[in-house]
């Protein structure tokens, strides 16, 4: 089983270094709208991060079967954007329950960082884990973001 | 610019005109100021005219994200308000955790500074360059969690939103400003905003910051993650928050002050300590904005007469003021008169101060339950405390006279209550039993905003005994304490400059802090210049102080601390004797290069180079 990004979110404290992490390890710079997470901050109750799922849990708000051009390919479980395919349309982001695909010249999303994702080496309360996925935790987030509607 | 990290620009807003300008800032500047706390302390520093009212529009209020804040520095987001404040008619600087700093700094800008006063209430919009004072009637009366709500559903989730409570409207001296549940809460800059009819500070940036040197900083941040989770404390520090030390800090040291500081050991302690509440009822951590080792709690009560609080926080400040202070034992009471302080909005440590005042005044027969409107007791804590919260914020009834501060309550009260009013400058005191403490005794006199643990937090040192360049430390011993607050104080100003927290000082030293700023600034200081830097910020705030009336005679320590010695617990019998403290102040003149009325010589200005 490939590892995914898996969101707890009863574990965020809201503090979004992973989304500043992110911006710091992609692009050199710091930008919390070009982040390939999101962590939502409500209310004195709620925050939360929201991941990309890699496909395993976006059922059929898929990226990867909605994008009309197929520039979005799953290889070795990470899925990925052909930015020479691309021609930036935004039905990706339109369709990505998590909120997580992003939009600049071309759609990107995260990448795993390679197999070592940044953010997590900077959660510290374990509230983005990088293991196998876990359904139930997707399902969560799932659910908050929902109930932000 | 060639510098890095700071965009050069300071966003100046005149209310009384509406019209907003530019302060252009270089590399000398930060080379000067260094950023957060030290901009917004130049900018008061220059934009307050001599004598003017804390409370008239003629005062600034400046607002700077530190060096760190919105860079990738683990515990680096913390944000600096200063004005003159209304409680302590001093130089007054709050640092806070909310995330508006850094969200300023993606607008283009390195500190905000605002003076003057809007015609009717207001609040400020910036999105990038786009700058607007809008209508704020709608705003006007509602809490701390309403008002970002109110604004954020009409600007968007990602705007910051910074505001006062009801309590910035009605003035109150210990009004705090409050963001993301974080609060600039001491010194009541919250006033100095209601003063100006600015109800929020809204903030949306959208522009990317860019360090000097981006591979170099992810690897330094990397690198402290590690040795900040590696540390041995990081599990307690992060499941008990700063109530930590509570149990050793009154059991072992004695020196956790009760009932306005009548007794310096809780022995009822039990239930506000972390140990026992936490486990009960903290469903998850809470973090300041980039903070990694976060000490917040989600605390919540589910049933009972406090059910439905839900706050961040029962931070160890307060559950001395709201909890022992009062003589209050009932943790789910405290919680209770956090959140109303928090809605409200007013700083907790003033805020419990004041009630325990009270409440010892009633003990005394120096003012009775009928004056007061309820059973201010120590045996009704549980019941009075969140009440009396409630209007000191909104200065109802009995609340108006403590809404002043225990200085000004005590003046107005009369017969012989100033003795039992325990504070200095006019600012209430946090947790820390000065008298088993002598050097942080001596820090609440320098401290320029009044009373405070956290300008030299010289409780460090003395409570373990060592400390960075020292060991062998004797709280009880006078001996050296001037050499090392005024060398703690730069050491702070240092700190409240790059945007640390404190909490993590225990491992980022002066010195490490240099690659840091290198990595992002690309500016290179050596451990000596940034010290230097910590000094000007003092001397500027003494200076200011000095300028505006205020000197050695208003320093003075407050009689509980000068003639009650200690009663029991293993400080029992400690004092800071009349002697002991004017030599202390001597000493510290003498290494600050102060005149012994408190004053920097003109010498010292010329070598910082203060104009």
């Amino acid at each position: 089983m490939v590892k995914m990004l898996v969101p707890y979110p009863d574990k965020c404290t809201g503090c979004r270094f992973c989304e500043i992490a992110c911006t710091l390890y992609h692009e050199g710079k710091i930008n919390h709208a070009d982040a390939r997470l999101q962590v939502h901050k409500r209310d004195v109750r709620i925050d939360f991060p929201s991941v990309c799922t890699h496909c395993v849990a976006c059922k059929d708000e898929c990226c990867v079967t909605a994008c009309p051009v197929e520039a979005i390919k799953i290889e070795d479980g990470i899925v990925r954007v052909d930015e020479d395919e691309c021609t930036a349309c935004g039905t990706c982001v339109e369709v990505c329950p998590f909120g997580v695909m992003r939009m600049e010249e071309t759609a990107f999303k995260c990448d795993l960082c390679g197999g070592d994702p940044t953010c997590v080496k900077f959660c510290s309360m374990g509230a983005i884990k990088y293991e196998e996925p876990k359904p139930e935790q997707y399902e969560a987030v799932r659910k908050l973001l929902k109930a932000e509607e | 610019m060639s510098m890095k990290g700071f965009s050069g620009k300071i966003l100046k807003i005149d209310l009384s005109s509406g019209k907003d300008s530019i302060k252009s800032t270089d590399e000398r500047y930060v080379k000067k100021y260094l950023g957060g706390s030290g901009f917004a302390i130049e900018l008061v520093y220059h934009g307050v005219p001599e004598g003017a009212d804390a409370l008239s529009p003629e005062n600034v209020l400046a607002m700077a994200p530190g060096v760190f804040d919105g860079f990738a520095v683990p515990t680096g987001g913390k944000t600096a308000f200063a004005a003159k404040s209304p409680a302590t008619n001093t130089l007054a600087e709050s640092i806070m955790g909310g995330s508006i700093g850094a969200e300023l700094r993606h607008a283009g800008y390195d500190a905000l500074e605002i003076f003057g006063k809007a015609e009717k209430p207001s609040y400020l919009f910036i999105e990038d360059d786009k700058i607007e004072i809008n209508e704020a009637d709608d705003l006007w009366g509602k809490d701390t969690r309403q008002v970002p709500d109110i604004l954020k559903k009409r600007h968007g989730w990602d705007v910051k939103v910074a505001c006062i409570g009801v309590a910035g409207e009605k003035l109150v001296r210990m009004a705090c400003i409050d963001c993301d549940d974080r609060q600039a809460g001491r010194a009541g800059l919250g006033a100095v905003m209601g003063s100006k009819n600015l109800k929020a500070i809204v903030v949306r940036g959208t522009g990317d910051l860019e360090p000097a040197d981006p591979g170099k900083l992810l690897e330094i941040a990397l690198r402290y993650q590690k040795i900040m989770e590696a540390a041995p404390s990081f599990n307690e520090d992060t499941k008990y928050g700063t109530g930590e030390f509570l149990g050793w800090i009154n059991k072992e040291k004695g020196v956790f002050p009760t009932r306005n500081w009548q007794e310096s050991f809780f022995k009822e302690r039990e239930q506000i300590d972390p140990y026992y509440w936490a486990p009960r009822y903290v469903s998850k951590n809470k973090a300041c904005f980039a903070c990694t080792k976060p000490c917040g709690k989600l605390f919540e009560i589910k049933s009972g007469k406090f059910s439905g609080v839900a706050i961040d926080g029962l931070e160890y400040e307060t559950l001395y003021s709201l909890g022992g202070g009062c003589g209050n034992a009932d943790i789910e009471s405290v919680a209770k008169a956090n959140e109303v302080c928090d809605l409200v909005g007013i700083d907790t440590i003033s805020a419990g101060v004041a009630i325990g005042f009270a409440m010892e005044l009633i003990q005394r027969g120096i003012i009775t339950e009928d004056e007061v409107g309820m059973k201010l007791t120590w045996d009704n804590a549980s019941d009075s405390v969140p009440k009396m919260c409630e209007m000191i914020g909104r200065r109802e009834g009995f609340g108006d006279i403590l809404s002043e501060g225990v200085k000004r309550a005590a003046e107005k009260i009369g017969k012989g209550a100033e003795r039992y009013a325990v504070h200095t400058k006019g600012m209430e005191p946090p947790a820390y039993d000065v008298r088993g403490m002598k050097g942080h005794g001596l820090s609440f006199m320098t401290s320029t905003r009044g009373a405070c643990h956290l300008r030299a937090g010289m409780y460090a040192p003395e409570l373990v005994g060592k400390f960075w360049r020292w060991e062998g430390i004797d709280r009880l011993s006078i001996e050296g304490k001037g050499e090392k607050v005024a060398t703690m104080e730069n050491f702070m100003g240092v700190y409240d400059s790059v945007g640390l927290c404190k909490f993590s000082r225990g491992f980022f030293l002066i010195d490490k802090l240099r690659e840091v700023i290198e990595a992002i600034s690309g500016l290179q200081f050596t451990e000596e210049e940034l010290l230097k830097i910590g000094e000007r910020i003092h001397n500027m705030k003494g200076g200011f102080n000095v300028k505006h009336g205020i000197t050695r005679k208003d320093w003075l320590l407050p009689p509980r601390v000068l003639e009650d010695p200690i009663p029991e617990g293993p400080s029992k019998g400690a004092k800071i004797t009349v002697e002991e403290m004017n030599n202390m102040l001597d000493d510290y003149m003498a290494v600050r290069g102060w005149t012994t009325d408190g004053a920097p010589t003109p010498e010292k200005l010329k070598e910082l180079d203060i104009v």
